[in-house]
């Protein structure tokens, strides 16, 4: 299972790919470009994105580079509230453009939601996306709320302190356990929104449930309102600490979507604390019987929560699979 | 006006359309089993009819019989593709003087056939025409030798594809960086030279595997194209079928899939339309279909093709993907008259919209 498309809506608005001018490009077969007006620039989530082979292993490519400038030079950068950054060349082989991101910090005043890495996986697969550390990203932008990261090549995370923050999310094939603990020994006082895709050790994830105590504690999370631990081979054993995690009291929203979760997994989290406080919990993609699911929803619903067990798998003779494993 | 058929017999394919033929009030069409075309045995085409060529598919014998073999392929066996297509020529072509004999006319030019179930020269004869196509490369004789090739123009991604398959029969979709490969593809590697496809999609990462698989199609023959991201829509990577007949495009499904091949028998399911073409704008979405139209003027002596069209990743560009001489299977879909496709091709008929060329070439 893998990611095919790219995003239409990005922090509530609608994503527009940037293109600096129609002249001279090349247009195979296309029809005109349809973009928003003048008037709407600030409405929209802006994507800038070159998906185009290069072979610079130590930045993206010249093409995306330029693309990249032309945004910022340009009026849109300096009223966008948010910015997706979509292919930066060849993402496999061009590290993510983080140092330009970082540079680019005071002509982006209006910044508030950043997601980096937004690639399907005929562009690039997740776990071959070359990141790098992102930590300076956020010491760039101390006014973000947002920041989403999809990738899993040379990613890194480091300890940061950052008052303003309101949602962070890693989607990678694989976690390494190095994000998680970096994750919970920052200070980040006004997270409402975690999100860590744990994947499979396939690609690089080695994340155990008992790495995840210190985030489970809730200890440094004080503001977290949603908590997302998705996309996990071990949901079965995700669900057990979660059964008995301090932090759950806190939450209106936890997501163990796009996983491998099982009868194992649910049962723990029938059999744990009351979830029955919850407006959501997400277990879309999952590998839970009928029955099982019947449960889930006489238990919670009439409680109040909303319980989503869409897309359901079956569980074929080559075992169970999570959604993103690439 | 009368039919004549070649198909398999009890395949939905002539089911349907001799269904069609009859709503039309039209008398009962001959009907020509594939067996006997590829068999040898005599074959009567009706006089002064007009002829449909449907898919020799999804029949052992018949498939034994065109590839000229002692035995039948286990199921889904990848065997004898080219020898498969020495045999589709000479049957076309023997269907072909049959018809000349008694002044009956094809309904698809044996040369249009050839040229669809050949990529390469389809690629050619589309790109020829500016019909908008992903760039190609030479039919690479290896792995290693398609490898290099990669290297040399700059390619990271390629589709491999058997010159004479269908089906997403034999298609790996190839990725590659730095000391890294991926095959995704529908083909499994059962041991080195012995290729089934299946129906499901899968990865293989090491490369001696997929280096097994690519050196096994390669006396196939291979056509290799850039590959480029396709739009997704819904979670899924998408395409359009579009059956054009006598001309106009007239049916579309929309493909979507999990997997870079979209085929329906592969997992892929039929997307909403509507939802493309808001994502897509009708500026992009209406050039598509005018392309299609161009596609199908390039197979001038065909009643109908199914062309395989692909949005690039941001919807502004398309590109043709593949054309099919028995794409019209798509059960249930139906045009702006309600008619399924081989209604809409026996409609196109009765209304003398499409002109069978002669023997010769020209238009009757």
């Amino acid at each position: 299972m893998t990611i095919n498309e790219r995003l239409t809506t990005f922090a509530g608005l609608p994503v527009v790919d940037f293109e600096p001018g129609e002249g001279g490009e090349d247009r195979e077969g296309g029809g005109p470009a349809e973009g928003p007006g003048q008037g709407d620039r600030a409405a929209v989530a802006w994507r800038v994105a070159e998906n185009d082979f290069d072979e610079s292993e130590d930045q993206a490519s010249p093409k995306f580079l330029a693309k990249l400038e032309a945004f910022l030079a340009g009026p849109e950068a300096s009223t966008a509230t948010a910015l997706v950054i979509g292919a930066w060349g060849y993402a496999a082989m061009n590290p993510a453009p983080l140092n330009e991101i970082c540079a680019a910090a005071s002509r982006l005043p209006a910044l508030r939601h950043l997601f980096i890495g937004d690639m399907t996986y005929e562009e690039c697969e997740v776990s071959w996306i070359k990141l790098g550390d992102v930590t300076p990203v956020l010491a760039a932008f101390p006014s973000l709320h947002t920041l989403r990261v999809r990738g899993g090549e040379d990613l890194e995370f480091h300890p940061v302190v950052h008052a303003e923050l309101r949602e962070l999310a890693f989607e990678t094939g694989g976690l390494p356990t190095a994000i998680v603990e970096a994750v919970a020994e920052s200070d980040l006082p006004r997270l409402r929104h975690l999100e860590l895709w744990l994947g499979t050790d396939n690609y690089g994830g080695d994340v155990d449930a008992d790495d995840l105590a210190p985030i489970l504690s809730g200890a440094r999370l004080p503001a977290l309102t949603y908590l997302g631990l998705r996309d996990a081979e071990i949901a079965d054993e995700v669900a057990a600490a979660v059964a008995g995690a301090p932090v759950v009291a806190r939450l209106t929203t936890l997501d163990l979507s796009l996983g491998a979760l099982s009868d194992v997994g649910a049962t723990a989290l029938l059999t744990g604390q009351p979830l029955t406080h919850l407006r959501r919990l997400d277990l879309h993609h999952h590998f839970l019987s009928e029955a099982m699911m019947a449960r889930l929803r006489d238990e919670l619903t009439p409680a109040g929560v909303e319980v989503d067990l869409s897309d359901r798998q079956e569980e074929e003779e080559w075992g169970r699979f999570i959604s993103v494993a690439e | 006006m009368r039919l004549t058929v070649v198909g398999n017999p009890g395949n939905r394919r002539v089911t349907l359309f001799l269904a069609a033929v009859r709503a039309a009030g039209l008398p009962e069409p001959w009907t020509i089993p594939w067996h006997d075309v590829a068999s040898g045995a005599p074959i009567r085409v009706g006089p002064g009819s007009l002829v449909r060529i449907d898919s020799p598919g999804e029949d052992a014998e018949v498939d034994r019989l065109l590839r000229g073999a002692p035995t039948a392929a286990e199921p889904g066996e990848i065997v004898g593709l080219a020898a498969w297509y020495r045999g589709l020529a000479a049957a076309v072509r023997r269907v072909e003087s049959a018809a000349h004999a008694v002044g009956a006319r094809l309904l698809s030019r044996p040369d249009d056939i050839l040229t669809m179930f050949d990529k390469r020269a389809c690629h050619v004869r589309l790109a020829a025409a500016g019909v908008p196509v992903p760039p190609a490369l030479p039919p690479p004789p290896t792995y290693a030798d398609l490898r290099a090739t990669m290297r040399d123009v700059g390619w990271p991604s390629v589709f491999v594809k058997p010159a004479h398959g269908s089906s997403a029969s034999g298609v790996v979709a190839l990725a590659t960086a730095a000391g890294r490969v991926r095959a995704t593809t529908s083909v499994e590697l059962v041991r080195p030279g012995r290729l089934f496809n299946s129906l499901r999609v899968r990865e293989y990462r090491r490369e001696d595997d997929i280096a097994s698989i690519v050196d096994a199609l390669a006396p196939h023959g291979l056509h290799v194209e850039r590959w480029l991201p396709k739009a997704g829509l819904g979670g899924r990577v998408v395409d359009l079928r579009v059956v054009v007949i006598a001309g106009r495009p007239t049916h579309v499904v929309v493909r979507g899939s999990h997997a870079p091949m979209t085929n329906l028998h592969l997992g892929g399911e039929r997307g909403d339309l509507a939802a493309l073409r808001r994502a897509a704008g009708e500026a992009s979405y209406g050039a598509a279909l005018a392309t299609c139209a161009r596609v199908a003027a390039c197979f001038p002596g065909c009643l109908h093709v199914g062309v395989d069209l692909m949005f690039s990743a941001d919807w502004r560009r398309h590109r043709v993907a593949e054309v099919n001489t028995f794409g019209d299977l798509l059960p249930g879909l139906r045009d702006d008259n309600g008619r399924d496709t081989y209604g809409a091709e026996v409609d196109a008929l009765l209304a003398d919209r499409f002109q069978p060329t002669t023997l010769a070439g020209a238009p009757a």
